[in-house]
């Protein structure tokens, strides 16, 4: 595991083929990210009769994954993989009418990430002065989209796995929270419903336990961002936006002999001796839309993610690159115990580019188009049963088209332009919480 | 005039009778369904009797059971009280008041206390407990089937 993690971007053609985007993939699974809360249902601590009782909440999830071709989130999954585990415990209580804490520790297992490492998920200090502004400070998810909060929980969606077009699990420590403040709040509009607001602000912290040896010192210096939702005044339906701007800052170590070779092309200075800095700067946008009522679910979103690569060595820096992500989900509770599932979701790593004429940006002359790297097609099914209160069970297929979401870290550095273009990937994952 | 009244005549009377004299029967039997509804209505709606309230709109209700709201308009924090997943009368209010499954609020709800946004309001056993717990605090709003003994607690009317 450590050795396919190590062999993330050692080399330097594989580290240059990379768009900005991918390298954001990659350097979420480069630095081990780790860190999502997951699943478990309301469980109530109170005797009945107090409003402000400690609440305790926890879930374990246990999921198999195989893929028909091409590795998928898990090493070897074309032969099944059981590393995708994912435990959580939270203690939540209410200090007083306007005062919460929170905190909840979680640890996972996904392919090469978590490693069933503890960490804390999140843990915050909530004081909601009205409905209409409350503060939050500490480490909080980040409301981006309808569902970056519960990217990880489980129980709380249809679907395995959110559509990866706009919900990467490789890059949950890109999205998933932030160490910082939270303003918020909820703007009654009279008969045209209400509109919820949530401004944030502060940076992202790796555990560098997490850092590669082709990687060191990644962080976060800030992150900031807002989401507006509308919830129309017809009951079920909102509607919104989100953005986000960060800056993903590191160093990329090479071995000796590669800086030579490096040198000898004329890619490196002839007086460098590493590590090379980088910046990553992002810009995250959503649009989204939801209606939720009865036992009806529908909701489509729409994302462009503006992102570039800097350092002090112009052959190893690119231009902003604009990938576009797009979904349509629907759900539907038949029965209590029963809610099927469906979407489609589809990625395109360059807008300029969507279906992959070109190589990617900075390739050696000679290097092929990125083809069916440059894009990826998802069309999943799930059903969900809930076996109890406290106990479900999900069975999901994929079928895809194109290669954009792929690690190539962890198909032998295989560029993705060289995987195979339609493959399927079959989940199964079960999840007990309270 | 008798022997119209007899239930062969119905069967084999003119079409235009039979279905009026179907269409009568229909209308009882409906009617007979709604009287029954009016004297036990699937639930009711409880506040503490120093609430001043008589009434209180569906969208008010939806806003503090699912958190968007945590105050009555005088200030005084709203505690919404819940009864367990599967009881009868918390699925014809989750359905008529909050408009979704009682499946679909625990997801709300899932996605709320995981993402560490929230949590839910306290889910009781049964009607009297809730009673108790409306009649414990001043701020408290919560439901009981048609039937249940209000004590002290007052019902309110859902516009």
């Amino acid at each position: 595991m450590g050795a396919q993690r190590n062999s993330l971007l050692v080399s330097s053609n594989a580290f240059r083929r990379l768009h900005p985007w991918q390298w954001t993939r990659s350097l979420a699974c480069a630095a081990g990210l780790l860190a999502a809360p997951v699943p478990a249902s309301a469980g109530d601590a109170t005797d009945g009769t107090s409003p402000l009782p400690i609440e305790i909440h926890a879930f374990v999830s246990q999921g198999f994954i195989k893929s028909t071709s091409n590795d998928y989130l898990a090493e070897n999954s074309t032969h099944g993989s059981f590393e995708f585990s994912e435990v959580g415990i939270n203690f939540s209580k209410q200090l007083t009418d306007r005062m919460r804490v929170g905190i909840q520790l979680f640890t996972h297992d996904l392919g090469p990430l978590g490693n069933y490492r503890t960490r804390f998920d999140w843990f915050y200090l909530d004081y909601r002065f009205w409905d209409w502004l409350g503060l939050r400070v500490g480490r909080t998810k980040l409301p981006f989209g309808l569902y970056n909060e519960t990217n990880d929980i489980d129980a709380a969606r249809v679907p395995v796995l959110l559509p990866q077009s706009v919900y990467p699990v490789s890059n949950r420590d890109f999205l998933l929270a932030q160490t910082g403040g939270e303003v918020y709040g909820i703007v009654p509009l009279a008969h045209a419903g209400s509109l919820e607001y949530r401004l944030y602000g502060g940076a992202i912290f790796y555990d560098t336990a997490d850092a590669t040896s082709t990687l060191s010192n990644v962080r976060g210096p800030y992150i900031f961002g807002a989401r507006l939702m509308w919830q129309t005044p017809v009951e079920g339906l909102q509607l919104g936006g989100s953005a986000q701007r960060l800056r993903l800052d590191g160093e990329a170590i090479f071995a000796p002999a590669q800086i030579a070779q490096l040198q000898m092309a004329g890619q490196l200075p002839s007086d460098f001796s590493g590590p090379l800095k980088f910046r990553i700067p992002a810009t995250l946008g959503v649009a989204s839309i939801e209606y939720s009522a009865h036992n009806l679910l529908l909701a489509s979103e729409y994302s462009r993610w503006w992102v570039s690569l800097s350092s002090a060595v112009p052959s190893f820096s690119v231009p902003q690159t604009v990938s576009e992500r797009f979904y349509l989900m629907s759900a539907y509770h038949v029965t209590p115990w029963f809610t099927p599932g469906v979407y489609y979701s589809v990625l395109f790593g360059n807008v300029d580019d969507r279906k992959g004429h070109d190589p990617a940006y900075g390739s050696v002359p000679g290097t092929p188009p990125l083809g069916r790297g440059a894009y990826q097609h998802d069309l999943a099914l799930t059903l969900r049963y809930d076996l109890n209160s406290f106990w479900l069970l999900k069975l999901e297929s994929h079928y895809m088209h194109g290669t954009a979401a792929l690690n190539p870290a962890l198909n032998d550095n295989h560029p993705t332009s060289s995987l195979t273009q339609d493959w399927g990937v079959f989940l199964v994952k079960t999840t007990a919480y309270f | 005039m008798t022997e119209h009244r007899s239930y062969p005549q119905i069967r084999t009377g003119c079409p235009t009778r039979r279905a009026l004299l179907w269409s009568l029967l229909g209308v009882f039997a409906l009617g007979g369904r709604a009287a029954r509804a009016h004297s036990a209505p699937a639930f009711r709606i409880l506040i503490h009797p120093d609430n001043p309230l008589s009434s209180v709109s569906q969208e008010f209700v939806t806003d503090v059971f699912l958190k968007r709201v945590t105050r009555w308009h005088d200030g005084e924090q709203a505690h919404p009280v819940d009864q367990r997943g599967d009881a009868e009368v918390r699925k014809s209010f989750a359905e008529r008041v909050l408009r979704r499954s009682v499946s679909a609020v625990k997801r709300y709800w899932q996605q709320r206390i995981f993402s560490g946004r929230d949590l839910p309001p306290p889910e009781l056993d049964d009607d009297d407990d809730v009673v108790g717990f409306v009649l414990k605090h001043r701020g408290a709003i919560g439901y009981v089937s048609g039937s249940a003994k209000l004590g002290r607690a007052k019902a309110v009317s859902l516009q």
